[in-house]
């Protein structure tokens, strides 16, 4: 099961995203993992990933911090015998592949595709979290249009390769594209 | 609960489906009118304004916000959705987006019905009833 979950800031998404995963795992001795993706830098960025290492808390996710390059996680990921994926989140690894030192800078789509490509050869069920940027129309800095493309990008690509796509709505589950 | 971007007739919707309530303005309505009023509009400027208050004062009805459903549980809620762009260089307007939607999210979770409305059509997307 590949499922993308998308929505706006403060909605609800991550609490659902974790909550679904925990729903697909099914055998016994399944390992969940979370993709962390937020590099910390400052206070404020260090609150948000407080925060959301205090709600998973308990439901039995190992956390792996992985800023670029996703592909090179399923190296990690074989060690295990089987497991479900929690990618968090799409709008944090486009902004790392574009801007960190390391990315992949223009071809950070590619970069961010394969890398989920590769996740979800090796995972049961991969579910993954991004944001939706585009729908505010302050002005924009050519460099804040290429990142809206980018996403958008991306988006369009993991929607299509998904077998469900919600969006959450102040925590209301919205189907989008339905399980087959 | 009514939700939807700004100018697609939220309110025109709400009135129409309830016409005999009292409505609150968030912009500019007493704060302590949400405990009592039929409907509120414009949460999103409320929560805007209460934030842009002295600190302590605004957690006490950013609080009476997150005990909504109990204080005035017939209350109807209409509120712009915002938190649907790039996330905002300013640290307040950060910090705005994200208490706005925790709080709408609250609201939604004790909510008997949400219903959201684009270009003047509404969806039902949550429904207890």
């Amino acid at each position: 099961m590949i499922h993308l979950i998308t929505g706006g800031s403060g909605s609800g998404k991550s609490e659902y995203a974790e909550n679904m995963l925990c729903h697909y795992q099914k055998e016994e001795g399944e390992q969940l993992i979370y993709i962390a993706t937020m590099f910390p830098c400052g206070e404020e960025t260090k609150r948000k990933i407080r925060r959301h290492q205090r709600m998973r808390r308990g439901k039995g996710f190992e956390t792996i911090e992985r800023y670029t390059n996703l592909a090179g996680i399923v190296d990690v990921l074989k060690n295990y015998e089987s497991v479900s994926v929690l990618i968090e989140c799409i709008s944090n690894l486009t902004a790392n592949e574009l801007y960190m030192e390391e990315g992949a800078k223009e071809s950070t789509a590619e970069e961010i595709l394969t890398g989920i490509e590769a996740v979800c050869r090796i995972a049961r069920n991969v579910v993954i979290v991004t944001n939706e940027v585009s729908s505010e129309g302050f002005f924009c800095s050519p460099e804040m249009i290429r990142y809206k493309q980018v996403m958008g990008e991306i988006n369009c690509c993991l929607a299509k390769r998904a077998d469900r796509v919600t969006e959450v709505v102040y925590g209301i589950a919205v189907e989008v594209k339905k399980d087959r | 609960m009514i939700i939807g971007g700004s100018f697609q007739g939220k309110l025109d919707y709400a009135k129409k489906l309830y016409p005999e309530i009292l409505w609150a303005d968030g912009r500019d309505c007493p704060y302590g009118e949400v405990r009592t009023c039929g409907g509120i509009f414009h949460l999103e400027a409320y929560i805007r304004r209460i934030m842009k208050e002295e600190e302590d004062h605004g957690r006490k009805y950013l609080g009476l916000l997150e005990e909504l459903g109990s204080i005035n549980p017939e209350i109807v809620v209409v509120s712009d959705e915002i938190g649907y762009g790039l996330v905002p260089p300013d640290p307040f307007e950060r910090r705005y987006r994200e208490t706005a939607g925790r709080i709408c999210t609250r609201i939604a979770s004790d909510a008997e019905q949400v219903d959201r409305v684009v270009c003047g059509i509404a969806v039902t997307i949550k429904n207890k009833l």
